[in-house]
C-alpha cells in the first residue's frame, strides 16, 4: 500500500528539479543550503519515531540508522554553512519538504504494527529516491561554492546505500505477506 | 649484573628494530566503501581504517570491532596472526572488506 504523502514528495522534489530546467536560474547556496538541511531533518524526524513505534527489529534498526546517518549528515551541512558564511534561505522546495514530512509524520502515526513499518519504509524509498533524483538533477548542478557541490556529491553514495537498504526491507516485507 | 644490563640494551634495541619494520597500511572507507576492498599485508602491520564518509562507519569481524568511527575519525589495530579477515560495517549492510595477513 502506497500512502498519499509520497506523491506529494515525489511532486515536491521534482518540481524543484522542474524549475531548474524552465527557470533562468536554479536555487541559490543559500536555498541549497535550507532544502539539505530541511530534507535531512524530515528524515530524522520520521526516523525517531520509527524507532519507538516500529514492530520489526530491522525496521528499528533501519530507523535508528537514518537518524545517526542524517544527523552526521546535517552536522556536516552546518559545520560548512558556518565555515562558508552562507545563511541557509527558506524556500518553497524546502517549505514543502518541511510540509510533506509533517504530513507524512501525520500520516504514520496514525498506523500500528505492520501497516506502520510498511508506510514507513514505503515512504523511505521514495523519499530517497527523490532525493537522490533532486541532487542529481538540481541541487548539485546549481551549486556555485565548490565546497558545497563537494559536499553534495560525497553525500549522494549514503543516499544510495539507504535506498538500496530500505528498498530490501520493502522487499523482505513483500515476501513476508 | 653487567652482562645482564647488556643483554637487556640488547633485546630492547632488537624488539625497536622489529617494531620499526613493521608497517603502517591505509584503508580509506569513502563513498560507502573500503579502499582497497581487499589489502594484503605482513605480520605485524598496523592497519589504520580512516573515515572520510559523512557518516559513521565500523570495520567489524567475528574477532574484533572498531565500534563506530566518526567521520573524520580512524581507528587501526596491529595484526600478528597470519589468516584471512573478512569483516563489515554493522551499520551499512552493503559494505564488506578483507584483510589478508601473511
Amino acid at each position: 500500500m502506497k500512502t498519499s504523502h509520497i506523491p506529494s514528495i515525489f511532486a515536491i522534489l521534482i518540481s524543484a528539479a522542474a524549475s531548474s530546467v524552465h527557470a533562468a536560474a536554479g536555487p541559490t547556496d543559500q536555498q541549497i543550503a535550507a532544502i539539505v538541511v530541511t530534507a535531512n531533518q524530515v528524515d530524522i524526524d520520521a526516523g525517531k519515531l520509527a524507532e519507538s513505534k516500529a514492530q520489526s527489529a530491522e525496521v528499528k534498526q533501519f530507523a535508528k540508522l537514518m537518524v545517526t546517518d542524517h544527523t552526521a549528515v546535517n552536522k556536516s551541512a552546518g559545520d560548512l554553512v558556518h565555515k562558508l558564511k552562507v545563511t541557509p534561505e527558506n524556500n518553497a522546495t524546502s517549505d514543502s519538504l518541511k510540509k510533506g514530512g509533517d504530513e507524512n509524520m501525520a500520516n504514520i502515526k496514525k498506523l500500528q504494527g505492520g501497516a506502520f513499518d510498511r508506510a514507513y519504509v514505503d515512504h523511505e524509498v521514495a523519499y530517497h529516491q527523490a532525493v537522490i533524483d533532486a541532487l542529481d538533477k538540481t541541487l548539485i548542478p546549481n551549486a556555485q561554492n565548490a565546497e558545497l557541490k563537494a559536499l553534495l556529491v560525497k553525500v549522494r553514495p549514503s543516499f544510495i546505500a539507504h535506498l538500496e537498504h530500505a528498498q530490501h526491507l520493502q522487499s523482505s516485507m513483500g515476501q513476508a505477506q | 649484573m653487567k652482562s645482564c644490563l647488556l643483554a637487556s640494551l640488547i633485546f630492547a634495541m632488537l624488539c625497536g628494530m622489529v617494531e620499526a619494520e613493521a608497517a603502517i597500511q591505509t584503508v580509506a572507507i569513502e563513498g560507502m566503501r573500503y579502499v582497497p576492498e581487499r589489502l594484503t599485508v605482513q605480520s605485524g602491520d598496523r592497519i589504520v581504517w580512516k573515515n572520510q564518509d559523512l557518516v559513521p562507519h565500523t570495520v567489524t569481524h567475528e574477532t574484533f570491532d572498531s565500534q563506530q568511527i566518526a567521520p573524520e575519525a580512524s581507528w587501526s589495530m596491529v595484526f600478528r596472526k597470519s589468516g584471512n579477515y573478512p569483516y563489515r560495517c554493522k551499520l551499512h549492510p552493503g559494505m564488506h572488506g578483507t584483510l589478508i595477513v601473511r
